[in-house]
């Protein structure tokens, strides 16, 4: 039986279960995306752009000749690297949003990592965009023309693994960065040791049991299906971009800077877009540069698509953490020591974010009862695709390794892994036990069954003679709340309340799929509660268009639904104090004598009637009322809600299959502001953490550099056909600072999966598996039935 | 495509017919239609039906799926010159009160989460989804997972799209009993 939350107070709107805003747009095919609206019928005169991209894991373009290519009939322009306006760009990298807010040039993040070239002449991976780009009539025109492009590469020697690459004598990728292929410290990650508190080396030795453990975690991609694009025109009135880009103002950003315009010639139009999972947030962002380019220099639309094999452009940081974790025999933790590698590809973008920024925010929020903790993390650069941000960003990996180390030491001791897990972790500002953490933990374990199915390593009961159960969990801090974001800046929203009392809602956010536009419309329903309106009279603007929108609020860190939540709620707190003064005068009353409840006025003093307000409004100016509220996060210190995951899989010993049978999702979220949504986050994130889990893997032909399978049949994503049951959990314990003290919910989604997988996999069968995917083979391997 | 010129008169190759949406589209080689194209970028490009989408453009992910003759196919695998003559239904065909589009548009209730999210995948699905309960009224739940198991939806909404298959055939049940 599925199970509906217990809403911590029950309200009208917020934490509904109900449909999305959006179902019956999307539902019907209806829902407008950038790429609807780039379709050759509807855009007259549109060219299509394609760009070189390297045959090479690392090589040099010694020379170009595009003279052929540039006289194939259609092709009407050929852009290369040896273009002074091209030549002339300066050296960028991902980080024109430090996550969450818009940077300029001299502030951008990771300035010490520039090391992208707009159409470079230097290709670090097999399929870097290097040289040239051609604008034609036709996209297979603009790929016949590339074929004929002659280049003269100069073979360099690459390096796949990071261990080789931090040898003496392995090829430089970025010498204008460094003389090794170790990316240096800088000022956001920090120093190689980045996190180190009390004495991690005393601390193991003044330990009763030490576990030890490395894990592996590979190079999954987001694969949103909406590939990434932009259609731009630049004429006199300046450069307008239709793109699916997620963040609407800081592309405008990042084209005025690099292109050197003003910002106010520069439009960005972003309608909804068909998944993002961190795909956005890259370095690959060159592409709006030469498409702007060839439009400035053609004088018509051009469209720059990435195709799926091209979409594989960035992802997760392929990364190995060895880990120590000392405790005393009554299972307290002493010390914990990590130490890891992580391989950032060919460009360093944003990867230091995964491999030293959310860990040093775990350390804080997670490992604060531990008194000796160290961290050593080091980026390394390789030929292969750049890593870059993935939901889940850095915590995933984390996770891994932690949760291995806490089932290893309950092993050693022989102790229930829930009972370490109660008696070690929890946020500085919190005591212990925290009651975030007690109560996802036993809830999840309520519902799989945890005293039950749970038994020593392979000692459950065997099944059609070849097959073992096993149980298993993981759980990590959840992210963000509200204290955590005030690095994004203003959080803007306008509402309008018109005479006929329907409302506009200008929320600016890129609805990517997420439902904070469904959050958005029940907390602005909640809030505007007392002027009788329901969530169908509100219009939520769902394009963000940087000539009118204010700053969008950029879909990072889940953060999008609660952030704009408490916004409203404090803008409709104007909105009550306008409308009263409008219709005062109306009722021969000064506003301090009014008040609104349920859609009428009313007389503190109880003289009078009920006056609705519909009819006011009408009687009024007729000047609809605005209220523009913007405000950074309060930045309350409020502590951290907890996640979990708890798995039951099936072994198959004969064939190395693993099954998993269920998962229970559990996330402690302040306030669940839209039940559906929530519970669809939940359910979802594990299509991405089960295949990361499984079957997702880049592979590599380690001899050429080549990657294999870039496409959705060799790199397989799970189907319907291929999920288990999923029990998703909404808790309301923890809660933050603000009308709803809500917090995000669904990056963590993906976070514990894995571990809670590999945990009830050993549970299972009794060997530990710790680097993913878990393919039949790896089990088969583990269990000593085939070589490895 | 070249045209075949004799003495004295231009003949054009015959036209294609196309039965789309119940209606007759009658295309010659001057409409653009290249021997290679896809029936997906006829739809799309040619016709303006975005409703059809193109992730992958090989036969991979669902997207792009359209009813042929009452079978759900992928259009990115179909060439536009074999579709000619054969009836297509896309999602913008269906009826503005299609059970199916309902269904999904409305899934919400405890414990499935919603049967979508980002939206890109939907239209593949409706049509997967419409093509099986026009073939099979009352599926299973294997019934369904096999039937939809060739569509990605990356927002993993697959517990609510069978919730939404299940729901859409019981209104489709109701609306025939009544």
């Amino acid at each position: 039986m599925k199970q509906a939350y217990t809403p911590r107070v029950p309200r009208s709107y917020v934490g509904a279960y109900r449909a999305r805003i959006d179902g019956p747009e999307k539902a019907s095919g209806r829902a407008k995306y950038a790429s609807d609206l780039m379709v050759k019928c509807r855009v007259p005169g549109l060219l299509y752009a394609k760009v070189l991209r390297s045959p090479h894991p690392h090589a040099r373009i010694r020379s170009l000749d595009a003279s052929q290519a540039a006289r194939l009939p259609g092709v009407v322009d050929v852009l290369t690297f040896e273009d002074p306006e091209v030549a002339c760009l300066k050296p960028t990298n991902a980080g024109w949003c430090g996550g969450e807010v818009t940077l300029s040039y001299e502030r951008m993040m990771w300035p010490r990592f520039r090391d992208r070239r707009v159409l470079g002449s230097h290709a670090r991976w097999v399929g870097d965009e290097v040289g040239a780009v051609v604008a034609a009539e036709s996209e297979e025109i603009a790929e016949a023309a590339l074929r004929l492009i002659k280049v003269d590469w100069e073979l360099l020697p690459f390096v796949l693994d990071p261990v080789d690459a931090m040898a003496p004598g392995a090829p430089i990728l970025h010498p204008e960065v460094g003389d090794t292929n170790v990316l240096p410290e800088d000022t956001v990650g920090g120093p190689d040791v980045f996190v180190n508190r009390g004495d991690v080396d005393q601390g193991l030795a003044d330990a009763d049991v030490v576990v030890t453990a490395t894990t592996t975690y590979h190079n999954a991609t987001q694969n949103s299906l909406d590939n990434w694009s932009c259609l731009i025109e630049w004429n006199r009135d300046g450069i307008t971009v239709w793109s699916n880009s997620y963040e609407a103002h800081q592309t405008r950003m990042h084209i005025s800077e690099m292109l050197d315009v003003p910002l106010n010639s520069v439009r960005v139009v972003c309608p909804y877009v068909g998944g993002q999972f961190g795909r956005g947030d890259t370095g690959e962002q060159p592409f709006f540069l030469f498409t702007a380019l060839l439009a400035k220099r053609t004088g018509r639309p051009v469209w720059f698509r990435h195709s799926r094999r091209e979409s594989f452009h960035d992802g997760r940081q392929h990364m190995c953490y060895e880990g120590a974790l000392g405790a005393k025999r009554d299972g307290t933790i002493t010390a914990l020591s990590f130490n890891s590698i992580g391989n950032v590809g060919a460009y360093a973008d944003q990867s230091m974010f995964a491999i030293k920024f959310a860990p040093v925010e775990a350390a804080v929020v997670v490992f604060a009862h531990i008194p000796n903790v160290r961290f050593e993390g080091r980026g390394v650069y390789t030929n292969k695709m750049p890593a870059c941000m993935m939901r889940g960003v850095g915590n995933n990996q984390l996770n891994l390794i932690m949760g291995r180390l806490v089932d290893g030491l309950a092993e050693e001791l022989n102790v229930d892994p829930i009972d370490i897990a109660c008696k070690n972790f929890g946020h500085q500002w919190e005591e212990l036990p925290d009651k975030s953490l007690v109560t996802v933990l036993q809830t999840g374990a309520a519902r799989i069954a945890w005293t039950e199915k749970r038994h020593q390593p392979r000692e459950g009961p065997i099944y059609e003679g070849v097959k073992r159960r096993g149980v298993g969990f993981s759980f990590h801090p959840g992210w963000h709340t509200e204290w955590q974001q005030p690095r994004r800046g203003e959080v803007h929203v306008t509402i309008t309340v018109n005479p006929d009392c329907s409302v506009n809602l200008d929320a600016p956010t890129v609805e990517t799929g997420t439902g904070s536009n469904t959050c958005n419309v029940l907390g602005c329903a909640e809030a505007l509660s007392f002027l009788g309106v329901t969530s169908g009279d509100i219009h939520w603007i769902s394009t963000v268009d940087t000539d009118v929108s204010p700053q969008d609020c950029v879909q990072t860190d889940s953060a999008v639904a609660f952030l704009q939540s408490e916004v409203m709620a404090a803008a409709s707190k104007d909105i009550k104090v306008k409308l009263l003064e409008r219709v005062a005068p109306l009722l021969q009353a000064t506003p301090p004598e009014l008040d609104i409840d349920a859609g009428f006025v009313y007389r503190k003093d109880g003289v009078g009637g009920r006056w609705s307000v519909k009819q006011l409004l009408r009687e009024a100016s007729l000047d609809p009322i605005t209220v523009a509220v913007s405000r950074r996060p309060l930045g309350t210190r409020t502590g951290v809600p907890f996640i979990a995951t708890f798995a039951e899989v099936e072994v198959n010993t004969d064939t190395g299959q693993v099954l998993v049978l269920r998962l229970v999702v559990v996330n402690d979220c302040g306030t669940v502001m839209y039940a559906s949504g929530a519970e669809a986050q939940q359910i979802g994130g594990q299509c991405i953490a089960l295949g990361e889990t499984l079957t997702e893997e880049i592979i590599y032909d380690e001899r050429t550099g080549f990657p294999l399978n870039f496409n959705w049949i060799d790199y397989q994503i799970p189907t319907m056909a291929d999920m288990p049951e999923i029990d998703p959990v909404l808790l309301e314990v923890w809660r933050g600072e603000g009308e709803y003290g809500a917090c995000g919910l669904g990056e963590g989604t993906v976070t514990c999966t894995p571990r809670a997988v590999l945990n009830a996999i050993y549970n299972a069968v009794g060997v530990r598996i710790d680097s993913i995917p878990v393919k039949p083979e790896t089990v088969l391997k583990a269990l000593g039935k085939i070589g490895s | 495509m070249a045209l075949v010129t004799t003495q004295e008169t231009v003949v054009r190759p015959p036209g294609l017919e196309f039965f789309i949406n119940g209606q007759l589209y009658r295309l010659d080689a001057g409409s653009g239609i290249a021997p290679t194209m896809t029936l997906a970028a006829l739809l799309r490009d040619q016709l303006g039906l975005t409703g059809v989408k193109i992730p992958c453009d090989q036969g991979a992910c669902g997207a792009c799926t359209v009813i042929m003759d009452g079978k759900a196919v992928l259009s990115c695998m179909v060439l536009a010159v074999e579709a000619a003559g054969h009836e297509i239904l896309t999602i913008e065909g269906l009826p503005a009160d299609d059970c199916v589009v309902q269904a999904f548009a409305e899934q919400s209730e405890p414990g499935y989460g919603t049967a979508l999210q980002c939206g890109f995948c939907t239209p593949g699905f409706v049509m997967t989804a419409r093509a099986l309960l026009d073939r099979v009224p009352s599926p299973t739940i294997s019934e369904i997972k096999e039937a939809l198991s060739g569509n990605l939806c990356r927002c993993g909404c697959y517990a609510g799209i069978a919730q939404a298959v299940r729901h859409a055939s019981e209104i489709q049940a109701k609306a025939a009993a009544s």
